[in-house]
Parts: structure tokens; C-alpha cells; sequence
């Protein structure tokens, strides 16, 4: 079979790393390739490369057999390439329509042709089985179909190679079994994919080939049948990991945190919570299913103190919290690791040891009477890099140079080392690669086994399941099902997340 | 380790005045391509320079000062992402309140009075500071609009001063001016420069900047208003009120700015006249800038643009150069710094983008 696409020997310098080490990736026509590694392996550089974004320092690119160069992403485009990102580029109160066919539409000078748009986007959603109203406003779209838009516009343009990059991060497991049916249907039609992904399971369920990457080098390639997950993880981190989080057996105390009948005011863009309970006992992990945009914000959010109770109570350690400031909270323990950590949970022009003493700043050790202790911060800074295993030269560089999952390291050192009552980790794990992920649940199921209660809120309906002792489920800002450990699969799960099955919740214990 | 830190510290210290002379410079030559395009000679300005450090310092010394205050006054809530732009009429409160306290003490009073007249001034800076930070916590009005616009009410309140409330009844001049004030109220000369304008206004000045900077980089007051400078949303989260920070931040910035309205009538003016304010203010966003809001770096800035400022009305005096030159310069100090800013920023993003 011919190759469609043919990355010979790339290296990409950037100051001080080694983006691509001579990695080469050959991808056949019509076939899925898998491309696996943590963030920072280089698969985004590379990436960036197919896709004109960047320009290799050495090596070559040659697409059916052909030595291209691209300038730009235009260049790619126009050679048939298209992307999918991670965050959609979509218009939000433009129509699906509209947003397919910006930049290529039909028609002379500037009248719209928008008949001809239709029937030709008909067409391809015919052929390739994706459907979606294409009079809706993108705003009032899931998820899912603003990601099948993404499809259907590079569909558009003509595209035989299609890059997705992790497209099922944001969808459920429903989402995500359509999606892989359609990545099959587009390959069956001639189409070639590069299916870049952190989940092993994906991988090994659809596509034909697989390259691995780690810091910058290709560490494995080969057919998918001659992978397996140990196989893969292994040439993914270099070293064998256990999926397995290790944890004592389910032993609750006392209740840690109480929410009765909480709701919260409507906010633009955020789903305000509807009348919540919840009970969080010590050594306990409840863990909160359900799709991004239910609500989850709010619930961290309010618990923390960040947005105000609209009506309800909530109680620490048997005292009411309702009123409390967000300080006040933190002093009676409770940590926060945030949703977003860019938006909230750092700030990245400040150094490392600046977001590491939030907490405690205007205390001691690190100050008194209002002078600060530079000289111990520095030294806590470095202990507590060292001790949640940040990767950096030492605690003066400015937060904003860390990987994603380093940064996350940071904020779970800040959060984790005060050893508080009750941890609100809401997407600890969000875009971090996967040693970063089982350290930090290493972590937290080391908080649940100190006896901290814990609310665990996650898009990763696997990581709910795999560490929550109790798992709820948010649909529309209200908990509509809640289960013990190992009491309904990823699938009843799903149902409850969409909204389309509901039951009673019984709270309190 | 130890050393680490410190010769990381140099380095960037060194980096960053290295930085300040580059745009300078590239200001200074754009300047002379302006003045050899309009037919003067280009070396006028390296003439004038050169004058106000060697023969006319003691200008350059006198300038400095409100200089380096305005540039300290401006970055210290820039630091937290709040730009006052209201310092010149900060600068006119001061000037205003030092003039009637200095004036309620009798001719023959000590000099031990003048700190009173200094706090005056600093406290009404600061609450005519206040009034922008207010209206913004509870109307949320835009601050930059605020601070501009009160500009005028100083400036005409300064006037309205001067021309009926403080006038001086026995002197019939063009002017409009108070009574001058008593000599022992009056800011010391340089004695080491004789009979010229340089004054310990300096020391203040030189004063206040290193108190800024033991202010941002000592004490949690400054980094509080780093963190809500850099992300506020952060800061919050970390149960920082940033309402009382931008309060915190405002009056300060209104006190420094008071502080250069009570050096200019004690020091200079010695009487309360309207419009004495050559929009020192809006120099100080440039000496601000320029030293890319480190109180230290204003040190230097603050000098250099008193210089400047010195060596304008020296060109003016031995050549036929309008004094408006120094405001090209400045102009075009803003510019490089904008572009240097830019140039930055897309480094940054590609190196973001190709990560």
C-alpha cells in the first residue's frame, strides 16, 4: 500500500529542547493512525509541522510520494489536509451552516450561493453519515455535534487527510463510540486519519497503525495488532505503569461536608445548580459524572466560596459555611484544585513559588508583619517541587514555562501539602499526560486514605468510576442518580449523564 | 544555589537597564534623522544632552525628582493592571493643600512644620485618587476615563485656587497666584550647586523609590498586587479582596503624586500658581514604562527624562530648536517601547504555537 503521507526525518529545534529528535511517521492511504504520547513528546510539534504551522529544521515531507513544503496552514489546506483541535474554532452565534462555510464559500462576488452550500454539505453528510441541523446556531449545539461541524467543514475543503486532535477528551462514551464509527465510515470512503489520543483503548479499538512518541523521539511504530496496553504504556512512559491506584478498603467517619438543598444564580455561560445535597464522609471519594457544562463549575465553585449560595446551607465539620468568605473556607480546610487551571488555578507570569504560597503568604513562615521570608519561601518552593515532582530548573522561573502537567503539579502541591479536610478537585487530571495522571490520583487516594473527604468532579467518566467510592451524577445542574462503587457500568452511567433516565437520590448517607 | 539566584538576578538586572539605554538610544537617532530632515543640525540634541549632565545638572537634578515620583506614582497600580492616568491631577491636590497648611503657619514658623505640609499633601493626592477607585468599585466606571477627566477639575480647581480662594490681595500681578509661602517652609537648595534649582526634592524622590520597591518585592502588600495584576480571577481564588488592592493601590499612587504638588510649591514655585504643571503626570507613564514598572529602573528613567526635559529648555535657550523636540523624543520612546513590546509578544506566541 502507498503511503499518503511521509514525515522523514524531522527535527525541530526550539531554544533549549529538542522538539522532534529525527522522528519519522508514515502514515498509508485510507487507513487511522494512532499517534500516541504525554504531552511534550513532541506530537503536537509534528503536528504543527504536517499542518504548515512550523517549519522542520531538518528533514522532509512527502505527501503520495510527493516532496511538498508548506508556508502555511493555507498551503496545507489546499493539498487536502485538514485539522480538528482539541477547542473548536467555531463561530458561537453563527449558524452551523455559516460556519462551515466561511472562508470557501460558494457562490460570485459577494452573494452567498447558500443553495448550493446546502446541497453540497447534504451530500457529504449522506455519504459519511454525520448529521447535524445546519440552521441551528452553534451556541445551542452539544459538544458532539459542534465536533462532527469541525468534520464536516474540513470535509468541505476537500480534505483526504484529517488530523484529530484527542477528539473524544470532551465527549461521553455514547459520543465517543459514534465518533469512532464515523472515523471507520471516513476510512472506508478513502479518507486518511491521524487519531492523536491519550486513551489506549480508543487506540486499540480503531485504527491500523500506531506510532508512539516520547521526549521527542519515536519510541515505538508498528500495526495496532501487535500492540496491546501494556505494550503501548510502556512505550509511552518508558517504564511499566499500573492503571491500578492502590487504595485501602472503603472505611467512612464522619461527615466532612454537607449540602442541603443548595441552588445557585444564573450565571452567562455556567448551568446554575438546582436544589443539591450531598454528604462527603472522611476517607470518602464521591465522585461527580456527568457531561462538561451540567454544572460542575458551580458546584466547585460554590463549595469553595468562589460564587455565592443562592438559597440552601452548607455545613464543614458540622459548622455552617454558608456566609463564609473564600479565605475563611480555606483556613477551616478546605483545598480547591480548580477547573480551569490557566483561568484560576495559577497565574502565569508569576513564579513558581508565588502560585506555591497563595495560601499561606501572609502567615509564617513565609511573613511577618507583612515583610516576607524570601529566603523560606524559596526553600519550602524547592521542597515542595521536589517532593510533587515538578519538573523545572528550580522555583524562580515563571510558572507559564511549565507543560500543562507539570503546571497541574504545582497547583496540587499548593492544594495537597496543607493537609486539609475536604479537597474539591474539580478536572485534576484535565490535558495532563499519563504519568502525571496516576501521580495525581496517587495523590488523592492518599488524601482518601488519611481520612479527607474528597469531591472528586471529572469530564473522565474511567476516572470517576476507577476512584470514587460513591459517584453522583450531574444532569442540568440537578444530581439526578447516585451509585455505590461497582454498582452500574459506563454505559447506565451515560444515560443518566444525557439526561435521558433519572432516579430517585436517596442522600445522607 | 545561593549564588544561583544572585547571578540570575544581575544578569536580568543587567538586561533590563541594557534594555532602557537600547530604546533610548533608538530614540534619540530617530530624532536626529527628524532634525536633519527639517535642515537643523542633528547633533543639537546630543549638544543638549550632554549640557544638562555637565554644565545645567543642577536642572537635570531639579527635574529628576518629580520625574522619578510621577514614574513610581504610575507603576505601582499599573502593577495591578489599573492605569491612573489622573496623576497630574493628584499632583495639583497636593500642591493645593501643601500651599494652605504651609500658608496657616506664620511667617516666622520652624521648619519642622514642613512634614505637616508634606502629609497635607499626600492625603489630599490620595483621596482625590480615591474618588476614580470608588466610582469604579461601586458604579464600575472605566478608571482610565475617570483619572483623565478629574486631570481637569485639579487643574482648574488649582486655578479657581489661585485666582479668588488663596489670591494674594496685596500683589496686583497678571498672574494668578497665592501669597508666598514662609521662607523656613521653603525645600532646601543642593548646597553643593549653589544658588540653582536643584533641591532635596531629589532625596525624596530617591527615597520614595526604593520605599516602592521594598514595597513590591518585600512586603505581601506587593505581592498581593502582583497576583491581581497578573491574574485576578487567581488572586480571588486565593481569597485575596481585590477591591481593597485597587484601594490600596490608588492611594498610594495618589500620595506619591501629592508628594510632587508639595516638592514643586515648596521647592520651586514658593506660592500656590494656576496651570504650574507641565503634565508631569503623563511624563511619568513614559518613565514608568521605560523601566517596565520596576521602581528601581524609574531611578534611572527618572533621570534620564529629567535630562531631557533639562536639556530642552537648554537647546531652546543656545539654539533656535523649539523645546518640543524633548516631546518627539518622548513620543518616540513610546513607540519603540510599543514595538519592542509587540515584537515580544509574537516571540512568545510562535514559541507558544510550535511547543
Amino acid at each position: 500500500m502507498a503511503f499518503a503521507i511521509e514525515l522523514l526525518n524531522i527535527t525541530k529545534r526550539f531554544p533549549g529542547v529538542t522538539a522532534n529528535d529525527n522522528v519519522s511517521v508514515q502514515v498509508e492511504e485510507s487507513e487511522i493512525h494512532g499517534l500516541l504520547g504525554e504531552n511534550g513528546a513532541g506530537k503536537s510539534t509534528i503536528m504543527n509541522i504536517l499542518y504548515g504551522m512550523s517549519k522542520p529544521d531538518e528533514g522532509i515531507l512527502r505527501l503520495y510520494g510527493r516532496e511538498v513544503e508548506f508556508h502555511s496552514p493555507m498551503d496545507a489546506i489546499r493539498q487536502g489536509i485538514g485539522m480538528v483541535h482539541q477547542h473548536f474554532k467555531l463561530m458561537p452565534d453563527e449558524t452551523v451552516l455559516r460556519n462551515i462555510i466561511l472562508g470557501w464559500t460558494p457562490g460570485k462576488g459577494l452573494v452567498i450561493d447558500e443553495k448550493k452550500a446546502v446541497k453540497d454539505i447534504s451530500e457529504i453528510m449522506d455519504k459519511y453519515g454525520l448529521k447535524v441541523n445546519l440552521k441551528a446556531k452553534v451556541n445551542q449545539i452539544s459538544v458532539g455535534e459542534k465536533q462532527r461541524v469541525e468534520i464536516i467543514k474540513a470535509l468541505y475543503r476537500k480534505v483526504r487527510i484529517l488530523i484529530l486532535d484527542e477528539p473524544t477528551a470532551v465527549l461521553t462514551p455514547a459520543e465517543t463510540d459514534a465518533l469512532l464509527e464515523t472515523m471507520q465510515r471516513l476510512k472506508e470512503q478513502g479518507c486518511t486519519i491521524i487519531f492523536i489520543t491519550h486513551k489506549l483503548r480508543e487506540v486499540l479499538a480503531v485504527t491500523d497503525h500506531v506510532t508512539v512518541m516520547r521526549k521527542g523521539v519515536v519510541t515505538g511504530a508498528g500495526p495496532t495488532v501487535e500492540m496491546n496496553v501494556g505494550k503501548l504504556s510502556r512505550l509511552i512512559v518508558g517504564k511499566e505503569v499500573s492503571m491500578e491506584i492502590p487504595m485501602k478498603a472503603f472505611n467512612p467517619g464522619k461527615k466532612v461536608l454537607e449540602m442541603k438543598h443548595v441552588s445557585t444564580a444564573l450565571r452567562p455561560g455556567k448551568m446554575p445548580l438546582k436544589d443539591v445535597s450531598l454528604v462527603i464522609h472522611e476517607g470518602e471519594i464521591v465522585g461527580v459524572a456527568g457531561v462538561d457544562g451540567n454544572g460542575q463549575s458551580d458546584l466547585g465553585e460554590v463549595i469553595a466560596g468562589l460564587i455565592p449560595v443562592q438559597s440552601g446551607r452548607l455545613f464543614l465539620d458540622e459548622e455552617e459555611i454558608t456566609r463564609k468568605s473564600i479565605r475563611q473556607r480555606r483556613k477551616k480546610g478546605i483545598a480547591h484544585v480548580p477547573e480551569d487551571r490557566l483561568k484560576t488555578g495559577a497565574a502565569k507570569d508569576c513564579t513558581i513559588s508565588e502560585n506555591l504560597i497563595l495560601n499561606h503568604y501572609y502567615q509564617a513562615p513565609f511573613s511577618k508583619n507583612t515583610i516576607m521570608d524570601h529566603k523560606k519561601i524559596t526553600q519550602v518552593s524547592e521542597d515542595l517541587c521536589g517532593k510533587y515532582l515538578v519538573k523545572t530548573p528550580d522555583s524562580t522561573y515563571t510558572i507559564g514555562t511549565l507543560s500543562g502537567g507539570n503546571m497541574q503539579k504545582v497547583v496540587v502541591a499548593r492544594e495537597f501539602s496543607d493537609s486539609p479536610r475536604l479537597l474539591v478537585a474539580a478536572q485534576p487530571t484535565r490535558g495532563v499526560d499519563i504519568g502525571a495522571t496516576q501521580y495525581i490520583r496517587t495523590k488523592i487516594a492518599e488524601l482518601r486514605d488519611t481520612g479527607r473527604g474528597i469531591l472528586l468532579i471529572s469530564a473522565e467518566l474511567d476516572e470517576v468510576m476507577a476512584m470514587a467510592d460513591k459517584i453522583v451524577v450531574i444532569y442540568e445542574g440537578e444530581l439526578v442518580a447516585q451509585f455505590g462503587r461497582g454498582e452500574a457500568d459506563e454505559y447506565e452511567i451515560g444515560e443518566y449523564m444525557l439526561g435521558s433516565k433519572r432516579r430517585e437520590v436517596a442522600y445522607g448517607d | 544555589m545561593e549564588t544561583n539566584i544572585w547571578k540570575k538576578r544581575i544578569d536580568g538586572a543587567a538586561r533590563a537597564i541594557g534594555r532602557q539605554l537600547c530604546m533610548m538610544l533608538v530614540a534619540i537617532v530617530i530624532v536626529m534623522l527628524f532634525l536633519a530632515v527639517s535642515g537643523y543640525s542633528p547633533l543639537i540634541v546630543w549638544q543638549g544632552l550632554g549640557r544638562a549632565f555637565t554644565r545645567d545638572l543642577s536642572g537635570t537634578i531639579r527635574w529628576a525628582a518629580p520625574m522619578i515620583l510621577s514614574g513610581i506614582a504610575i507603576c505601582i497600580p499599573f502593577k495591578a493592571q489599573v492605569y491612573n492616568l489622573g496623576v497630574d491631577g493628584q499632583i495639583y491636590l497636593g500642591a493645593i493643600a501643601a500651599t494652605w497648611v504651609a500658608l496657616a503657619f506664620p511667617p516666622d514658623c520652624s521648619p519642622a512644620a514642613l512634614p505637616l505640609v508634606f502629609a497635607a499633601a499626600v492625603l489630599a493626592g490620595a483621596a482625590f485618587a480615591m474618588i476614580p477607585a470608588v466610582l469604579n468599585l461601586y458604579c464600575n466606571t472605566d478608571i482610565v476615563v475617570t483619572t483623565l477627566l478629574l486631570n481637569f477639575v485639579g487643574r482648574y480647581l488649582t486655578e479657581f485656587m489661585a485666582a479668588e480662594v488663596m489670591r494674594d490681595q496685596e500683589k496686583i500681578t497678571q498672574v494668578n497666584a497665592s501669597r508666598t509661602l514662609p521662607e523656613s517652609l521653603w525645600l532646601p537648595k543642593l548646597a553643593a550647586f549653589g544658588n540653582s534649582s536643584a533641591n532635596v526634592g531629589i532625596y525624596i524622590a530617591v527615597m520614595v523609590a526604593i520605599l516602592a520597591a521594598i514595597l513590591f518585592f518585600k512586603t505581601t502588600h506587593g505581592y498581593e498586587i502582583k497576583l491581581v495584576g497578573s491574574n485576578a480571577s487567581f488572586a480571588r481564588y486565593g481569597g485575596i479582596h481585590s477591591n481593597r488592592v485597587l484601594l490600596k493601590a490608588m492611594a498610594l499612587s495618589g500620595g506619591v503624586a501629592g508628594i510632587i504638588g508639595a516638592i514643586e510649591v515648596t521647592a520651586t514655585q514658593h506660592r500656590l500658581i494656576a496651570a504650574f504643571n507641565p503634565d508631569i503626570g503623563f511624563d511619568g507613564i513614559v518613565v514608568a514604562l521605560l523601566a517596565n514598572n520596576n521602581p528601581l529602573g524609574v531611578l534611572i528613567s527618572g533621570v534620564f527624562f529629567g535630562g531631557l526635559k533639562n536639556s530642552g529648555n537648554v537647546m531652546e535657550r543656545v539654539t533656535d530648536v523649539p523645546n518640543i523636540v524633548t516631546q518627539i523624543v518622548m513620543a518616540i520612546i513610546i513607540l519603540t517601547i510599543s514595538a519592542n513590546m509587540t515584537v515580544c509578544r509574537r516571540k512568545r506566541k510562535k514559541e507558544a504555537l510550535s511547543k
